[in-house]
C-alpha cells in the first residue's frame, strides 16, 4: 500500500435543475479507509452529489477533489461507482460483461475476466458465469452489479444505495467485501435509506435535507454532539424528579423518565436521592443515528 | 463456524495493481464487443444463413431454369409433313438448349388429330387447302410453332420459288432487317437493371437492419442505465464511436459475405462469363455504400439515445426510414436528369450514382465529388450526433426531441 492515500472531498458543490436547487452549497470529507454513511429522505440530493462527484452530472458550483486536488477524468476511471438505477446488459452473459467493464477501465481482458471469475465465485456464482443477467434473482443480480464496481481494484467506491433489495446474509458478504477494500485505505462513500445498517456500518456520516448539509461528522462525534441524556427508573414512581433542580426531565412515563442535567452537581444530586427512593436503572442514553437524523433534520 | 479463508471476501492482491493504464482506444473495446455481442446472437446468425441459403437456392434455380430442355413430339401424315418438321428440327436444336424434336408418321389426318387428343403428341403437322395447319390440344408451345411455321414458309417458298424459275435468295435479297443496339445488347441491358436493383436493394436492406441494430444497442445502454457506469469509465464520445464503427463493419461483412457467395454461386453455374463491366460500378457502390452507411449510422445512434422506450424509436425513425426508402426507389426508378441530381444527395447517391455508373459514361470526376460531399457530410452527422447523443443518452424518462436534446447540459 502507498503511504499516501487520497481522501475525496466535496466542497461547495451545486447543482441546480431549473429554478430549484437540488444541491446547496454542500461540504464533507470522505477520509481513506473511512466508510461514509450518506442519509436523507427521498430527493435531499445525494443521487444528485453522488453523480457529480462521479462526473456524469455538470457541477454548477464548488468542486471535487482527490487527495486535495481538483479530480481529473483519468483519475474517476479508476473509482468504482454503482449508480442509483442498477445498470448492466440483461441479456448478456454475466462475466462477458464484467470483462467488458474491466476492459474499459484498463485491465486485459484476460485479467478482467479471472478477476470477474474469482469475484463471482466468491459470492456463489461460480456455475452460472455464462448466464444472462436477467436470469439471476435480483439479489444474484445486485452481486453482479457489486462485483461490476469492485472488480478494478477502485481507488474510491461511490455507491448509491447498495445494499437495497439485499437480504441479511447478502448484505454481510458485501459488507465484508467493503471492509476489505477499506482496509487497504480505500475511501467510501454510500448512500442507504437504512439507518440501523448505516448506523452499524458507519465510521462517518454526511446527513442532508433539502440539499444542504444537516450535519457531517464521525459517527462517535455526531452522538456525543448533542446533550446527554439520562434514563432513570425509580419504583413505584418518577414524577419527583420534577422538582429536582437543574435537572430538565425530557419525559416521563410511570417509573422511567429521561433526563438532562445542567451540570454534574445536578448529576449528583439525583443518583444519590434516587438510591434512598429506590433506584433500579441509572443509564447514560447513547442516541442512535435515527435520533441523530431525526435531530438535525426536524 | 466456516475456515478463515472461505469468510473470506474476494481478494484482488495479484490481481491488476491499483494504477492501471489508461485505455488506450476505448471505442476500439466497445467496437469489438459491439462484434461480438452480435456474433454471438442467435437471430443474427439465422438471419444471414437464410439469406446465404436465398442467394444459393435463387442462382441455383436460374441455373436449373435455364438449363432444362424441352422434348417436342410432332405427328405428320406425309413425307412431306416429314420434310418440314425436319426443317424445323434445325432451328429447335440450334441454339445450344439440348431441346429434341421427334417425329412421327401416321396414316391419315385423323389418326394424327387422335394422338394428339390423347395427349401421345405435341401437335400435328396437317397439309390442309389453303396450306398447313398446326393442330395442339389445349395450346402449342411457342419455339415449337415458330419453328415449324417458318420451316413451313420456307419449304412453301422454296418449292414456290423453283415452280417459278427463281430462287428464294433472289426473292428476298435486300429484304433482311437486322436489329442493332447502340448500347450494349439486349441481355446486358437486363443485366444492368438487375445489378442496379440489387444495389438498391443491398443498400435498403443493410441500412435498415444495422441502423435499427445501432439504435437498439444505444438504447439498450440508455434504458438499462449501464451507459451511467460506462460514462465514469471512458469518455461518451468513445461509446458512440465504437457503436458506429462496430455495426458499420458488421454490414459490410455481412454484405461482402452476400457477394462472395453470390459470386462463387454465378463462376459454379457458368452464368459469370462475362461480369467485368460490373466490377467498375461495383467498387463504386462499395465506396459509397461505406460512407452513406456511415453518416446513418450517427443518425441511428441518435435516435436511439433520444428514445426512452423501444416504441420510441418506431416513431422518431420514421424520417430516416423515409431516406432510406427513397434511395432504394431512386435506384429502381429514377432516369435522366432526376438520376443524376439525385447522385448528388448524401445517402440517395449511395445507390443513385453506382446506378449511374453501371448504365453509361460518367466522368470520373462526378463520383469523385460526390463521394466528397457524402464524406463531408458524414463527418457533420457525426459531429452533430456526437453533441445531441452526448447529452441525450444520460437523460431518462421521456422521449425527446433533437432540439431539445441539444439545450440539455451535458
Amino acid at each position: 500500500m502507498t503511504n499516501h492515500t487520497p481522501s475525496l472531498e466535496v466542497r461547495n458543490l451545486t447543482r441546480r435543475f431549473g429554478d430549484t436547487t437540488a444541491v446547496d452549497d454542500v461540504t464533507f470529507t470522505v477520509e481513506p479507509g473511512q466508510m461514509t454513511g450518506f442519509v436523507g429522505a427521498n430527493g435531499a440530493g445525494k443521487t444528485t452529489t453522488m453523480r457529480m462527484i462521479m462526473g456524469v452530472l455538470t457541477v454548477h458550483g464548488g468542486e471535487v477533489l482527490w487527495g486535495g486536488r481538483p479530480i481529473t477524468a483519468r483519475e474517476r476511471t479508476r473509482f468504482g461507482y454503482m449508480p442509483e438505477e442498477r445498470g448492466l446488459y440483461p441479456k448478456q452473459p454475466i462475466l462477458d460483461q464484467l470483462t467488458y467493464l474491466g476492459q474499459l477501465r484498463g485491465m486485459t481482458r484476460k485479467d478482467a475476466a479471472s478477476e470477474g471469475t474469482r469475484m463471482l465465485e466468491r459470492f456463489g456464482l461460480g456455475d452460472r458465469l455464462k448466464d444472462k443477467l436477467e436470469s439471476l434473482s435480483l439479489g444474484n443480480q445486485q452481486r453482479v452489479q457489486i462485483t461490476a464496481s469492485l472488480l478494478h481494484r477502485p481507488a474510491a467506491l461511490v455507491l448509491d444505495e447498495p445494499f437495497s433489495g439485499l437480504d441479511p446474509v447478502a448484505v454481510d458478504s458485501m459488507v465484508d467485501l467493503l471492509r476489505d477494500r477499506l482496509r487497504e485505505g480505500v475511501p467510501v462513500l454510500f448512500s442507504s435509506h437504512q439507518l440501523d445498517l448505516v448506523d452499524r456500518l458507519c465510521d462517518s456520516l454526511v446527513v442532508l435535507a433539502g440539499g444542504k448539509v444537516m450535519a457531517a461528522g464521525k459517527s462517535t462525534e455526531l452522538r456525543t454532539r448533542g446533550p446527554r441524556q439520562f434514563a432513570v427508573t425509580t419504583v413505584p414512581d418518577a414524577g419527583w424528579l420534577r422538582a429536582m433542580p437543574g435537572t430538565q426531565v425530557v419525559d416521563v412515563d410511570g417509573a422511567r423518565a429521561v433526563l438532562e442535567f445542567d451540570d454534574d452537581a445536578a448529576q449528583d444530586r439525583v443518583l444519590r436521592e434516587a438510591v434512598s427512593r429506590g433506584l433500579s436503572e441509572f443509564t447514560p442514553l447513547v442516541p442512535s443515528l435515527s435520533d441523530i437524523y431525526r435531530e438535525v433534520t426536524r | 463456524m466456516s475456515t478463515a479463508t472461505s469468510t473470506r471476501p474476494p481478494q484482488l492482491d495479484d490481481a491488476a495493481t491499483p494504477d492501471l493504464p489508461a485505455v488506450k482506444n476505448p471505442w476500439l473495446v466497445v467496437t469489438v464487443r459491439e462484434i461480438m455481442v452480435k456474433l454471438t446472437d442467435r437471430n443474427f446468425l439465422l438471419s444471414t444463413g437464410l439469406t446465404v441459403v436465398l442467394i444459393v437456392a435463387g442462382i441455383g434455380l436460374s441455373a436449373f431454369l435455364g438449363s432444362r430442355t424441352a422434348d417436342h413430339t410432332v405427328v405428320v401424315t406425309s413425307s412431306e409433313g416429314r420434310e418440314i418438321a425436319a426443317g424445323a428440327t434445325e432451328a429447335i436444336t440450334a441454339d445450344d438448349s439440348g431441346d429434341t424434336l421427334t417425329i412421327t408418321e401416321v396414316a391419315d389426318e385423323a389418326a394424327a388429330r387422335q394422338q394428339v387428343l390423347d395427349g401421345e403428341v405435341d401437335v400435328a403437322l396437317v397439309a390442309t387447302d389453303e396450306g398447313w395447319s398446326l393442330v395442339g390440344r389445349e395450346s402449342v408451345d411457342g419455339t415449337l410453332s415458330g419453328a415449324l411455321s417458318a420451316s413451313v414458309t420456307s419449304t412453301v417458298l422454296d418449292a414456290n420459288a423453283q415452280a417459278a424459275g427463281t430462287t428464294v435468295d433472289t426473292l428476298t435479297a435486300g429484304s433482311e432487317v437486322t436489329t442493332e443496339l447502340l448500347e450494349g445488347s439486349d441481355e446486358r441491358n437486363a443485366l444492368k437493371s438487375a445489378a442496379a436493383f440489387t444495389f438498391a436493394f443491398l443498400f435498403y436492406m443493410a441500412a435498415i437492419i444495422f441502423g435499427m441494430a445501432i439504435a437498439n444497442s444505444v438504447l439498450e445502454e440508455k434504458q438499462n442505465r449501464v451507459v451511467e457506469i460506462l460514462a465514469t469509465a471512458i469518455p461518451i464520445r468513445q461509446l458512440l464511436y465504437g457503436k458506429v464503427v462496430g455495426n458499420s463493419l458488421l454490414a459490410f461483412a455481412q454484405i461482402g459475405l452476400f457477394a462472395l457467395v453470390a459470386l462463387i454461386g454465378l463462376n459454379i453455374t457458368g452464368a459469370a462469363s462475362d461480369f467485368g463491366w460490373l466490377l467498375g460500378a461495383s467498387g463504386w457502390f462499395i465506396a459509397f455504400f461505406v460512407v452513406g452507411f456511415t453518416a446513418l449510422a450517427a443518425v441511428w445512434a441518435v435516435l436511439g439515445s433520444l428514445a426512452s422506450r423501444s416504441e420510441d424509436l418506431q416513431s422518431n425513425t420514421g424520417p430516416i426510414t423515409t431516406v432510406i426508402m427513397v434511395a432504394l426507389f431512386v435506384g429502381i426508378f429514377a432516369d435522366g436528369v432526376w438520376l443524376t441530381a439525385a447522385s448528388y444527395v448524401p445517402v440517395v447517391s449511395s445507390v443513385a450514382m453506382p446506378v449511374r455508373l453501371l448504365h453509361g459514361d460518367v466522368p470520373i470526376w462526378e463520383p469523385i465529388v460526390s463521394l466528397l460531399v457524402v464524406i463531408v457530410t458524414a463527418y457533420a452527422l457525426l459531429r452533430l450526433g456526437e453533441r445531441v447523443y452526448q447529452r441525450a443518452v444520460m437523460q431518462g424518462g421521456t422521449a425527446l426531441k433533437w432540439r431539445q436534446a441539444l439545450k440539455l447540459e451535458v
